[in-house]
């Protein structure tokens, strides 16, 4: 008999409610809700940490689950940030240009005010000109939509071409690795019409709240990340507890068998593909307001990298795996590289955690790819074991 | 007899080696064939040539009651049309469980937006349970494929097969690593199966073969070298030069 949803994914019910108590805790220390014993800041590492625990799971699903080593989802999530900071970085200028200009006796023309708004954005990059690209830019609704078209629709081209094309493996890997290396050295050129290598900056503040403190405004985001990493969990879990989900672990297993069974297996990998990059652009468009920046090295191949290796060291082909590695690894990360590590005195060298973490982190990969194939959250098995 | 497939003047070649040689074959609607013959007489060639693997150089795939061609078609497609294969080495999803393997291989919409929308209904469960009790099983409908032996993992592709529900079913050694008693039942569901359907059985066991009792085409390098009952072919002194008597040799 079929037994109902939860039933058959019981750690669905046991993650939801662990984020639940999380974002409970974190509500009652932080600042703006509670007793102020978290800082600020440590509300948007937290919040951003959530984000990358949602781009975990779109990892988790694509590679874990369907077998596609991406190495360009996390140019996906930055596509997603550009997408929500244009809006931001558009709308704040604006608010800005129009309170210098209401001194003047003349009220401003529209041509002056989109002149003005260019100059403060792209006077950085020698020009005043607004890119085509930025021709939605005044509207949060359509931005909010280009979140999701602009790498839903890279996705599903580049996809479709690749798929079409049977590239697989290895192969695939340096196709999406190239992609990513190639958006981000156009987005490093200052006439991309994105500010170049300086970004889109200023996303913290939002525009139509700017006397609200950032305290308010981190747990808000806070809130919205954990909402967004609940959701994609419920997803992608409901995506892959039926059929779907056996089709697609089938194609990661032996996809000419999949494909003898009649299934068409590109359609099923384009149908992934998209919806991990359309769920990786969320969580992006989720961060970068809490990190405030977002420039083009967040594109970085190296990014797309890590991710792999979040996932690989979180188990792999588990959704609670990818989360437990994305949080793990990149709160240790940010311990080790911002000083929080103290450094160790072998007498003759120094060991400084700054240098040393991507060397430990590289070390720890390759262990737990040759010892613990299963990863952090293979650990659960031992708990939970199956009759 | 009504022709379900028909492969005329087939050649392929890899590197300049001809694995195909100008074949010539047909299947009716409801038989049960063997397809015997030496190493590299091109056997599974030819079974990938049907299934869309392998695009042969020459010749044509004439498929179905409305004659169309197999050859511009994928593997999905060609599947679709109601070709089941299995495989020499039985290739089941060995990280899901029995139930899935089935549900999996079991006659519903293919398309993504489908599979996503489905859930089982009544009348697949009963035939998944169906399907387990015929194969041997339905005790272990909740195991994980990887966890079952070798004959069973035949088995459960045999079923897989059987889910399918085609017009064709190609078995490739579908009685390796069997014990007797097995081979008797396996033989029994092929029978079965090829009262309605076509069922084609490359095979390299004589005595399975001969169990079969079925019409029999002997490959040759990768052309028919002789057709007809197992009595007749094993008779044939060329069949018994370049196959028995090498075997025997």
């Amino acid at each position: 008999m079929r037994k109902s949803f939860i039933a058959q994914n019981p750690s669905v019910l046991w993650f939801l409610l662990a984020l639940a108590l999380f974002t409970l805790a974190v509500s009652v220390l932080s600042e703006a809700t509670g007793s102020a014993l978290i800082s600020t800041s440590f509300v948007k590492t937290l919040g951003k940490t959530l984000c990358l625990c949602l781009v975990a799971i779109a990892m988790d699903v694509v590679w874990g689950y369907c077998g596609i080593l991406s190495l360009g989802h996390f140019a996906f999530f930055g596509i997603g940030g550009y997408a929500i900071g244009m809006w931001l970085m558009y709308a704040r200028t604006k608010g800005l240009v129009l309170q210098g200009l209401a001194g003047n006796p003349l009220p401003p023309t529209p041509q002056e005010v989109s002149d003005a708004i260019g100059n403060q954005i792209f006077g950085v990059v020698g020009s005043s000109q607004f890119p085509w690209i930025w021709g939605f830019a005044d509207s949060l609704l359509l931005q909010l939509a280009m979140v999701v078209l602009v790498p839903g629709l890279l996705a599903l081209v580049f996809g479709w071409l690749a798929f079409r094309s049977r590239v697989t493996g290895v192969y695939l890997s340096i196709l999406t690795q190239a992609m990513t290396l190639a958006l981000s050295l156009y987005l490093f050129q200052n006439d991309s019409g994105l500010r170049g290598n300086n970004g889109l900056s200023g996303l913290q503040n939002i525009p139509g709240f700017e006397t609200t403190p950032q305290a308010t405004i981190s747990i808000v985001f806070f809130w919205a990340s954990a909402f967004a990493l609940g959701a994609g969990y419920l997803f992608f879990a409901w995506v892959l507890s039926g059929k779907m989900g056996s089709v697609v672990m089938g194609i990661r297993d032996n996809e000419a068998r999949v494909r003898f069974l009649g299934y068409p297996v590109e359609g099923f990998k384009l149908f992934i593909f998209t919806i991990t990059a359309i769920v990786a652009a969320i969580a992006g468009a989720l961060y970068y307001p809490q990190a405030g920046i977002i420039n083009p090295g967040e594109i970085a191949p190296i990014a797309s990298i890590y991710l792999a290796v979040w996932v690989a060291i979180g188990g792999r082909g588990r959704l609670y795996g990818a989360v437990i590695g994305a949080a793990f690894v990149s709160l240790l990360s940010s311990w080790f590289t911002g000083g929080g590590a103290p450094a160790v005195n072998l007498g003759f060298y120094v060991i400084q955690w700054t240098d040393w973490w991507l060397v430990l982190l590289g070390v720890s990969f390759v262990a737990v790819t040759l010892f613990f194939p299963k990863g952090i959250g293979g650990l659960f098995d031992y708990l939970v074991r199956k009759p | 007899m009504t022709t379900l497939l028909e492969m005329s003047g087939v050649s392929v070649s890899f590197d300049g080696f001809r694995a195909i040689n100008n074949l010539s074959i047909q299947f009716a609607k409801a038989e049960l064939r063997a397809i015997i013959g030496p190493n590299g007489a091109g056997k599974t060639t030819f079974m990938d040539i049907i299934t869309g693997k392998t695009k042969p150089d020459t010749g044509e795939v004439i498929w179905g009651p409305r004659n169309i061609s197999l050859l511009g078609l994928s593997e999905s497609a060609i599947a679709m049309q109601g070709i089941g294969r299995k495989f020499q080495k039985p290739t089941v999803f060995e990280a899901q469980t029995v139930r899935r393997n089935l549900a999996l291989a079991l006659k519903t919409p293919r398309g993504p937006f489908a599979v996503l929308r489905h859930s089982t209904t009544r009348p697949q469960q009963a035939r998944i349970d169906e399907i387990a009790t015929e194969i041997g099983l339905s005790d272990s409908l909740n195991r994980i494929a990887g966890e079952l032996s070798h004959g069973q993992k035949q088995w459960l592709e045999i079923g897989m097969l059987l889910a399918q529900d085609p017009l064709l079913m190609l078995v490739d050694e579908p009685a390796a690593g069997m014990t007797v008693e097995e081979r008797e039942k396996t033989t029994d569901i092929l029978k079965r199966a090829a009262e309605t359907r076509a069922v084609v059985v490359v095979e390299h066991d004589m005595e399975f073969v001969r169990r079969l009792n079925c019409k029999v085409t002997v490959l040759h390098e990768g052309a028919v070298l002789a057709e007809g009952s197992i009595e007749h072919v094993t008779s044939n002194p060329v069949v018994i030069d370049v196959y028995l008597g090498r075997a025997h040799a």
